[in-house]
């Protein structure tokens, strides 16, 4: 049988020059063999727990199977398209899913349930969805997106764009544990903040890269901090005001802390000038107390931080059972399955799938455990600085590391928050918490970081600035002495 | 004790070992290349691409690779050399200083442009930035490492 291949295709399928990737194969068996071992200490701990015969069996085999099969096609899709991109992002976030999956596994079924053509699917069967939605987001992006010009042409669309998501959530959005999140379009529902980090990324390091060179020459003199000319202050102001705004609007707390962190990371690493951090950190500061001022939630978590024994069964109570969790795991943890008793019928952590699974983790896999798993972030974080740095240009550079540091930070924020050394603010660990949303927009995250660190890439567009390039005729310009 | 629950810890403990493992791999990998990126003797900072050349030397698509100070222009002294009537013997210079890179006219008489504007005595580029010395282009890069 011979397949009609038009010569498009033809030319496609030509031009197809398969790469081994030795590194990740050898990284991917090593993310198997770990979730394979977690899933069956998960299985053997159920089981023993449940009064059953002795097994070896994984927890739930089939789900294990299928998000190992999704994780190696990903795998498979990079090498056969040849690219020569980082290596050791895909295994790390494999693994980092792994865990979620086997966390979700572990947890009351019952916490999430969907009905589907008939049949009802429980937390473990939809995370696993959503994670396999995720690594096909991260494999087409890496394969897809062989050239940022559309992400740097247009960053005041992007910056619009985020804008009108952000309000969009202001005007229809419904609450959940006191925040504006989500939004409900037909039977989808989905938290716009998580696609905005990934915009905003795209705006500041569209709009650092443009005026870098002003930034950098700071003219003005304040006292001892060296300031660029006002016009180019504002921006600053502008994000501000804009974070500040969500903790007014939104009461999303969480995801303020995010965008100024990220916002004046990038501004230092743009301009190498501590004086705009510190300029950042007074506002910063500013903007706390005004809040802890005005509105009672931001006092609650100040306060719960300080001090969450005071009203251990009520405000505090997610932080206490968070604390008790991590010192019931000890060093090595109760084991996974182990854990997280049930208190009269209910969980001790009503959100331990979405903001506690830090806690879960702590709990059954103890401090080393813990240490892995924050290990695991650090190798992200590594691998997407490093594809800034070796970025050609400015842009790219910024973006990579951009969204290197939502993943990173957000991560810090959330796991310093289950902690309490920080005060607890509702963001998602990344590809660990459950929830499609963030799984979607960090799949975006790591598939662009994948894509920019490929050296295949396109190179970059010509700047925009002054477009009427000079074009010399021949008379108009004298020949040099 | 119960040989099912020391099996289970055997088990436990070889995923937490895993996971440990899994980080070893990695950290031999970045080892590995840092060591390789050391014996790279080629410590440019940064490199200029020609992107546009039509009449003269150097060729489109030719790299140099930059130190803290490079000068350039026609005269055959200047670390870029640029075979061009329209270029200066002395053109300009680009220097890093401890932040960014600088680009400075030597007065030439023809102009040196960053994105397609005269500039006038020194001026910051970054990275991506295009200069242009008679009628050569060069695209300013990160160098690869």
């Amino acid at each position: 049988m011979t397949l009609a291949v038009g010569p498009r295709a033809r030319l496609v399928i030509s031009r197809i020059r398969p790469r081994a990737r030795r590194r990740e194969s050898g990284l991917m068996i090593v993310v198997a063999v770990v979730l394979l071992l977690g899933s069956v200490s998960l299985g053997a701990t159920q089981r023993e727990l449940a009064g059953q015969k002795v097994s070896w069996l994984p927890a739930d085999a089939g789900q294990l199977i299928i998000y190992l099969g999704a994780l190696f096609a990903g795998h498979v899709a990079l090498v056969l398209a040849g690219r020569r991109a980082d290596q050791v992002l895909l295994p790390t976030i494999g693994l980092l899913g792994g865990v979620s999956l086997i966390l979700m596994e572990r947890l009351p079924q019952s916490l999430v349930t969907q009905s589907l053509a008939g049949r009802t699917f429980g937390l473990a069967s939809i995370q696993l969805g959503w994670l396999l939605l995720a690594l096909a987001v991260i494999t087409i992006v890496a394969l897809a997106v062989r050239s940022d010009a559309w992400l740097r042409r247009y960053k005041y669309t992007w910056a619009a764009a985020g804008i009108g998501l952000l309000l969009l959530t202001f005007l229809f959005g419904n609450e959940v544990n006191g925040a504006l999140l989500t939004i409900q379009i037909g039977p989808l529902s989905g938290q716009p903040t998580e696609l905005i980090k990934v915009i905003l990324v795209i705006f500041l390091a569209g709009y650092l890269s443009e005026f870098r060179p002003i930034l950098v020459e700071a003219s003005m003199r304040l006292g001892p901090l060296r300031l660029p000319p006002v016009p180019y202050l504002l921006p600053m102001l502008a994000m501000w005001a804009m974070a500040l705004g969500i903790v007014v609007i939104q009461r999303d707390l969480g995801a303020a802390l995010l965008f100024f962190a990220v916002f004046l990371a990038l501004v230092y690493i743009a301009t190498a000038r501590a004086s705009y951090v510190v300029i950042g950190l007074v506002l910063f500061a500013a903007g706390s107390a005004i809040a802890y001022q005005l509105f009672g939630t931001v006092r609650d978590r100040v306060d719960i931080w300080i001090n969450p024994f005071l009203d251990a069964s009520g405000k505090g109570y997610q932080v206490v059972q968070s604390l008790y969790a991590f010192a019931r795991g000890g060093i090595l943890g109760t084991g996974l399955g182990a854990g997280l008793p049930l208190v009269g019928g209910r969980l001790p952590i009503p959100a331990i799938h979405t903001d506690f699974p830090f806690a879960a983790l702590g709990e059954e896999l103890g401090l080393i455990g813990v240490v892995a798993i924050l290990g695991l972030y650090l190798i992200v974080i590594e691998r997407g600085l490093r594809v800034a740095a070796s970025a050609a240009d400015d842009f790219r550079s910024l973006l990579a590391a951009g969204l290197t540091l939502v993943v990173g930070v957000q991560a810090f924020i959330i796991a310093a928050g289950n902690l309490k050394l920080i005060p607890l603010t509702g963001v998602t660990l990344p590809f660990i918490s459950y929830g499609g949303s963030s799984l979607l927009a960090n799949g975006v995250v790591i598939g662009l970081l994948l894509a920019l660190s490929d050296r295949g890439v396109e190179p970059p567009p010509p700047p925009q600035v002054g477009r009427g390039r000079p074009r010399f005729l021949g008379g108009s310009r004298r020949a040099a002495r | 004790m119960d040989p099912y629950v020391v099996a289970i810890w055997i088990v436990r403990i070889a995923f937490l070992g895993g996971l440990y493992l899994f980080m070893f791999g990695v950290t031999r990998l970045l080892l590995r290349d840092l060591r390789a990126a050391a014996r790279d003797p080629g410590g440019a900072l940064a490199r200029l691409v020609v992107v546009g050349s039509d009449v003269s030397e150097p060729l489109r698509g030719t790299v140099f690779g930059l130190d803290a100070v490079a000068t350039i222009g026609r005269d055959v002294n200047n670390s870029i050399v640029v075979e061009d009537e329209f270029a200066s013997t002395e053109h300009a210079t680009l220097t890093f200083r401890g932040r960014a890179w600088y680009v400075e006219d030597l007065g030439s008489t023809n102009g040196t442009f960053v994105n397609g504007l005269r500039i006038e005595g020194l001026r910051a580029i970054g990275y991506g930035d295009e200069l242009q010395v008679g009628r050569v282009r060069f695209r300013f890069e990160r160098s690869r490492r």
